[in-house]
């Protein structure tokens, strides 16, 4: 499996033990990590309350797995990449994306740590529709 | 050939539905045609075109048993 799928948000639980698991890794000197959260925009006088993903899992699980690869080639240093991303219902405050890197060095960690979000806001199968306090709702996109 | 589409964020609010199985499909082309006479709103909508979980540019020659996936913008994180 190269990306896990959570119904709602992603839980704490589910992160510690990505974390805790890390520590397996005896040659990595370093974990980056990257939490995305659901955001309250505000616009027209409406605050969004939640954000609704859906994704198309079988290209997004083909997709994690070609970041995946581009990651490992291009820093050598990296030992581990993990990818957690809701589905479904998720409130503002909650956290709907997950990404940890492991590497040898902090350096290569946190630059891998870096493109791999931005791979995955680019190239992941996931929609969002925001839906806000007053009910009506509108499919956003990544700028 | 026998062709299974997919709908995507907007497009299956717009459409109303996430899969449809097309018979008799003869061509990418007539594959196009036949949604868009179906759904003729979808061409407000900007998407791209995934077969078999693959983002395809042109016009691809399809298989049957083919899985085609219609994939508004992006909005992952």
């Amino acid at each position: 499996m190269e990306i896990l799928l959570t119904d709602g948000p992603v839980r704490i639980s589910v992160i510690s033990g990505l974390i805790a698991k890390a520590g397996g890794l005896k040659d990595a000197g370093g974990h980056s990590l990257f939490l995305g959260q659901v955001r309250s925009d505000v616009s027209d006088n409406k605050a969004v309350k939640a954000i609704e993903y859906s994704v198309f899992e079988k290209m997004a699980e083909s997709e994690a797995g070609k970041i995946k690869a581009i990651i490992f080639s291009e820093f050598p240093d990296v030992r581990s990449v993990e990818l957690v991303h809701s589905a479904g219902l998720v409130q503002a405050g909650e956290i709907s994306l997950f990404v940890m890197i492991s590497a040898r060095h902090r350096q290569q960690a946190i630059d891998a740590c870096k493109k791999t979000v931005e791979m995955v806001k680019h190239r992941l199968p996931v929609w969002k529709k925001e839906i806000f306090d007053d009910g009506t709702h509108k499919w956003q996109q990544n700028k | 050939m026998e062709i299974e589409v997919f709908f995507f964020g907007v497009l299956a609010d717009i459409t109303g539905i996430r899969q449809k199985h097309y018979n008799d499909v003869k061509s990418f082309a007539d594959l196009k045609y036949r949604i868009g006479d179906e759904f003729p709103e979808i061409v407000h909508y900007t998407f791209r075109i995934a077969v078999n979980n693959e983002i395809v540019n042109d016009e691809p020659l399809l298989t049957g048993g083919d899985e085609v996936a219609l994939l508004p913008p992006f909005a992952g994180g």
